[in-house]
């Protein structure tokens, strides 16, 4: 399990990374995030519901009310253009973050 | 649904704007059924999955650790004098207007014949209703 300090500052590229592949509802983001990282990493609910209403002031993202498949309805997250814009430049700052760590750590992370 | 609601309500009672603490109950609330009704789809009793949903929700830590603390400190702050500021011109208010009662009803006979203080008490008004203004202002 990594120690959630590090991860902390992700959460936004990891929200938007995730509905750049597909819409997903509140809890499906959960579970998909769990089950890629294979439980290495598992958000808080609270946390995650709480960065996507920041997402969505933003409007970073934006939601709308969808169907379920059994019937009934959900509440569907989709990325928006400027979501999309600010993902582009986080993983640019995440390129070069990469970069001075190569550059400092070395052969220790190599 | 309504012990959902109950507990992100409760979860969230001491932070946030009105307005954004009406959005966050709202997406929080609809997220946390949405799960619900996965585990029951999944073939868990109700009582259990909100049970389960609820227990590993996480905390007002987990909420707050979303939100960049800066923000969330100075929103705080600005609540918490707006709401000092409100109490203390409540407090101001009444020893304004009681001197004044006190003053009319307790020294020279001409003062006792006319309640001139009730002029004192209206005119005061403005300080709390100013201070009560801002405070709800910044507590929306």
């Amino acid at each position: 399990m990594i120690n959630s300090d590090i991860i902390r500052g992700n959460v936004d590229a990891i929200i938007l990374k995730l509905l750049m592949e597909q819409d997903m509802y509140g809890y499906e983001l959960a579970n998909v995030i769990k089950n890629r990282t294979k439980d290495k990493f598992t958000i808080k609910e609270a946390t995650l519901y709480s960065a996507v209403t920041r997402l969505e002031a933003r409007e970073l993202i934006s939601s709308y009310i969808g169907e379920k498949t059994r019937g009934g309805k959900r509440r569907y997250y989709r990325i928006t253009s400027f979501g999309k814009a600010y993902y582009a430049e986080i993983i640019k700052d995440w390129h070069l973050l990469n970069e001075i760590m190569v550059a400092i750590l070395g052969s220790d992370i190599g | 649904m309504n012990k959902i609601k109950k507990f992100v309500t409760n979860l969230l009672k001491d932070y946030f704007s009105e307005q954004d603490k009406k959005e966050l109950i709202s997406i929080m609330t609809t997220s946390l059924e949405e799960k619900v009704e996965d585990l029951v789809e999944q073939g868990t009793p109700v009582d259990k999955a909100i049970e389960q949903s609820i227990n590993e929700f996480g905390s007002t830590d987990d909420v707050l650790e979303a939100f960049p603390k800066k923000d969330i400190d100075y929103q705080q702050k600005i609540v918490k004098t707006r709401k000092h500021q409100f109490w203390y011109s409540i407090l101001g208010y009444t020893l304004i207007v009681g001197l004044a009662l006190f003053f009319n009803l307790t020294f020279i006979a001409v003062f006792r014949s006319v309640y001139w203080f009730i002029v004192v008490a209206i005119g005061m008004v403005f300080w709390p209703g100013t201070m009560f203004f801002r405070y709800r202002e910044v507590k929306k």
